[in-house]
């Protein structure tokens, strides 16, 4: 093959399931009736999102950005790195959507005391 | 050691991880600290308008490396004003929750960190540079907002916070593809870089990531139909923190999507479309405030409406529109601040929040009505309040850019303004009391919190010209993208380390 | 009706993602020679090992570079395991003692998390103690800190980490890091500065603050995973 063809066939792979991670998250955060479920959505979109974003930092041919001395043999044999700001700002960013699970996570539970139920749609003091 | 724009989050969140701390020495001090701290911020604030009405915009960088590189800080006329008005409002807050419920000691000391931590974010989000740290302080706001939605164990707090965190969580995500496709196109995360390199973008591709950043971003700015979270948010949230999001929050929503429009992209017809969004929240959300039974939800909505005529402002896009659209949001926190505090009061031993309990309070608590009448009288426009120099100054700038229909909007709904608001007054001075009512006593804070809101609507109502320096050098410094470039980014050519 | 419009949305998503991204290819080049210096990646690799002795690029970027969004980011954290004990918070009744899981774990678990305990906490302490040389960091060696403490919680009914210690981790290693960045400030130069010399490359000792900051993030982040796993397992069921 081709090596066109093997990048495209690479692309829509890692693209694809990114955005397929994304839009399962979503069709969970939306159609799921169990609190738990929802939360475990908005989780999987999060992990769509930073695989996207560690896509986008890929270069062919690259190796991790570590000037250890593996990686200046590397360097030496013509390996370029690939880009470290995505993957540096995906740290954080994991951080972050695990902060906000956790607190997801605690009001699930104290609906759960409160209305002795899990599912959303028993649970509706509030307009929705 | 030198002041400058970092102290605004570094000391803060050095005061967060000490209460843990401090906390099992006395008491006392979690409710001491985040005053001495917004103290502080004061002097900080004071310190550095100076210096920027000496030598111009303050960059800070951090790490030392300049931008690009590394993250910096801009405290130009138009953030500084924001964060001077922030830490002001924060104060005034403070002193207002200063033993305002009896909460147990260790609820407290969470009470006080979380909302400390919500003015940083509020704070961060204005002052910064650099795109993914706007995020990051998004979400340092966004979590604070979750947990205190849901502070109050018997109320329908969790539920309104599982809402807005929902709803967050989506405006995060539309904001972090966005920063991705922007990287990918770009090669960079500074916002003055950005501006720069904004041309070399394929358009469809700006309109991809311009659209996705408008609905995040809109999620935050209370634009329609992204302001499904608020009415609940604001009505559930314990009073300090319903004043909080009103008078901060959703002023840093606002200007992340001012900032990302204005500066960062270069498309013309954004603010045509920035002027129809913000009709289409002002005429829904003032309606929708008119069939509110609960007092909170009813202000919550007329915040929502007034937002709606900050984007209108901010979407004709002269500076005198852009003049009123930041006395609009200037006018907006204290006036709101006003009705959300003295409200919150009112409707103190009423768990429902409804109007309908609140006859005759006026004889029964007659000071904090007055405040109530006062801020309700400021709000809908009527001089010599300071609501009417906002209004006018944005219906001016209407004329001459000959929108005429878009006066003859804002008037009308002006009107439905003034019947929701003074049906509540007439209720309450008008109204037979119920029998058994309970009110409740205003603490000293709240007393000296609403006064200092109600004195400075009266002084700049009748002496616009003290703020209208500030804020008019605040839509300049907006305006002038080229400017806020060339402040931040030294001669592009020149990558070395700034040493001091 | 909800699912027919949900999924027709999620395909206009899908789409409009998907053809945004089949613009950007995949693998392609952006940074260009790292010694042109032409976007922010370029200059952080070239300049890394040169200026901070650092090795791990994505430990300088993180913890340097944009130090400001890691002090964001450890402040999310704080803020989630605050807003975590505020929302789940109870007033414990006269002798109430907090109860974790009731029914006593396998035979497997409990051997086998004993003989894996120590392993997990020094494969953590190893990881975030090498963040500038091996890929990892303070934010990986505290999760995996907090995986080992896990194992155990679930393991053994009695196992309990003290509230206290937790706390005064957590707020020391917080204070650390900000004090670190404001020492900086107080000498002169700017917030989270490197004022410490840098040293050789690949040493352990190298870097200046870097590692020490790292370390502090490490045990923040193993306190306050800790911590939240702590709050979540030891609340009982009924009001």
């Amino acid at each position: 093959m081709s090596s066109i063809d093997y990048n495209q066939i690479m692309s829509i792979g890692i693209y694809g399931s990114a955005i397929g991670l994304i839009l399962i998250g979503l069709y969970a955060v939306l159609m799921k009736k169990h609190l738990t479920k929802i939360v475990i959505g908005l989780s999987i979109i999060d992990a769509g999102i930073h695989l996207l974003f560690v896509a986008i930092g890929y270069i062919d041919n690259g190796t991790a950005p570590i000037f250890s001395p593996k990686g200046l043999e590397m360097m030496a044999a013509g390996k370029t790195m690939v880009d470290p700001v995505p993957q540096a700002l995906v740290l954080t960013a994991i951080v972050i959507g695990f902060g906000v699970t956790a607190v997801a996570l605690s009001l699930v539970i104290r609906l759960y005391r409160h209305n002795k139920t899990a599912r959303i749609d028993q649970i509706k003091s509030l307009k929705w | 050691m030198v002041i400058s724009p970092v102290h605004y989050v570094a000391v803060p969140l050095l005061a967060a991880f000490l209460m843990p701390l401090l906390s099992k020495i006395n008491r006392e001090f979690v409710r001491i600290i985040p005053g001495l701290v917004l103290i502080y911020l004061g002097y900080v604030s004071v310190t550095l308008m100076n210096q920027l009405a000496e030598t111009g915009t303050i960059v800070e960088t951090i790490a030392g490396w300049s931008a690009p590189f590394g993250i910096n800080l801009v405290f130009s006329p138009f953030t500084g004003f924001l964060a001077s008005m922030m830490t002001a409002m924060a104060f005034i807050i403070w002193i207002y929750s200063y033993r305002f419920k009896k909460v147990d000691s260790e609820p407290a000391q969470r009470f006080y960190i979380l909302q400390m931590m919500l003015v940083t974010g509020t704070i961060g989000i204005v002052l910064t540079g650099d795109i993914f740290n706007f995020f990051v302080f998004m979400e340092i706001t966004a979590i604070s907002a979750y947990a205190l939605t849901a502070f109050y164990r018997h109320r329908d707090g969790a539920e309104a916070g599982f809402k807005y965190l929902l709803i967050g969580s989506f405006a995060s995500t539309f904001i972090l593809l966005a920063i991705v496709l922007l990287y990918s196109q770009v090669g960079t995360l500074n916002m003055a870089e950005i501006a720069q390199r904004m041309h070399t973008v394929p358009m469809p591709m700006k309109v991809s990531i311009l659209i996705l950043f408008l609905v995040g971003l809109g999620i935050e700015a209370e634009m329609f139909p992204l302001n499904g979270w608020a009415p609940d948010a604001y009505s559930q949230a314990p009073g300090p923190v319903g004043v909080t999001f009103a008078a901060l929050v959703v002023k840093a929503g606002v200007y992340g999507l001012i900032r990302v429009v204005y500066t960062l992209f270069d498309i013309p017809s954004v603010g045509e479309f920035l002027i129809i969004m913000g009709a289409v929240t002002l005429v829904i959300s003032e309606v929708a405030a008119l069939k509110q039974t609960n007092i909170k939800r009813m202000l919550a909505y007329s915040s929502i409406g007034q937002m709606g005529v900050v984007l209108i402002a901010f979407g004709i896009g002269t500076t005198e529109a852009v003049f009123g659209a930041l006395f609009l949001m200037f006018n907006h926190a204290i006036i709101k601040g006003l009705l959300f505090m003295s409200g919150s009061y009112l409707v103190y031993n009423n768990p429902e929040k409804e109007i309908k309990y609140l006859s005759g309070y006026g004889m029964k608590m007659p000071v904090i009505s007055l405040f109530f009448s006062l801020g309700a009288l400021a709000i809908v426009g009527l001089p010599p309040f300071a609501g009417f120099w906002s209004k006018l100054y944005i219906l001016m700038s209407a004329a001459d850019s000959s929108l005429y229909g878009l006066i003859a909007l804002i008037l009308a709904v002006s009107i439905i303004e003034i019947v929701y608001y003074f049906r509540v007054v007439g209720r309450l001075y008008f109204g037979k009391p119920a029998e058994g009512s309970i009110m409740h006593k205003a603490t000293p804070g709240g007393i000296i919190a609403m006064s200092i809101l109600s004195i400075t609507i009266l002084v700049v109502g009748f002496y616009p010209d003290i703020i209208s320096s500030y804020i008019h050098n605040a839509a300049e410094a907006l305006l002038d993208k080229a400017q806020y470039i060339e402040n931040v980014l030294p001669s592009v050519n020149d990558l070395t380390q700034i040493q001091n | 009706m909800k699912k027919v419009l949900v999924i027709l949305m999620l395909a206009v998503i899908g789409y409009s993602l998907g053809t945004s991204f089949s613009t950007i290819k995949f693998g392609e080049n952006r940074i260009g020679d790292p010694k042109e210096e032409k976007n922010v990646a370029a200059y952080y690799l070239n300049r890394t090992p040169d200026e901070l002795s650092v090795a791990n690029v994505i430990t300088a970027i993180v913890v340097n570079y944009r130090g400001f969004d890691t002090l964001g980011e450890v402040s999310v954290l704080f803020l989630a395991a605050t807003g975590l004990g505020s929302i789940l918070y109870r007033r414990r009744k006269k002798g109430e003692h907090p109860e974790v899981i009731t029914k006593p774990a396998s035979q497997l678990l409990q051997s086998g998390s004993k003989l894996i305990y120590p392993a997990i906490l020094v494969l953590g302490a190893y990881v975030f103690i090498h963040g500038h040389l091996t890929p990892g960091g303070g934010f990986q060696g505290g999760a995996i800190i907090a995986t080992g403490l896990l194992l155990m919680m679930m393991a053994y009914k009695d196992f309990e980490i003290r509230h206290n210690v937790l706390t005064w981790v957590e707020s020391i290693a917080g204070i650390t890091f900000v004090s670190l960045g404001l020492t900086g400030l107080i000498y002169g130069k700017t917030f989270l500065e490197n004022f410490l010399p840098t040293g050789n490359i690949n040493d352990v000792v190298s870097g200046g603050i870097i590692p020490i900051i790292y370390i502090a993030v490490g045990f923040k982040v193993a306190a306050e995973l800790a911590g939240v796993l702590e709050t979540l397992l030891s609340n009982k069921e009924n009001d």
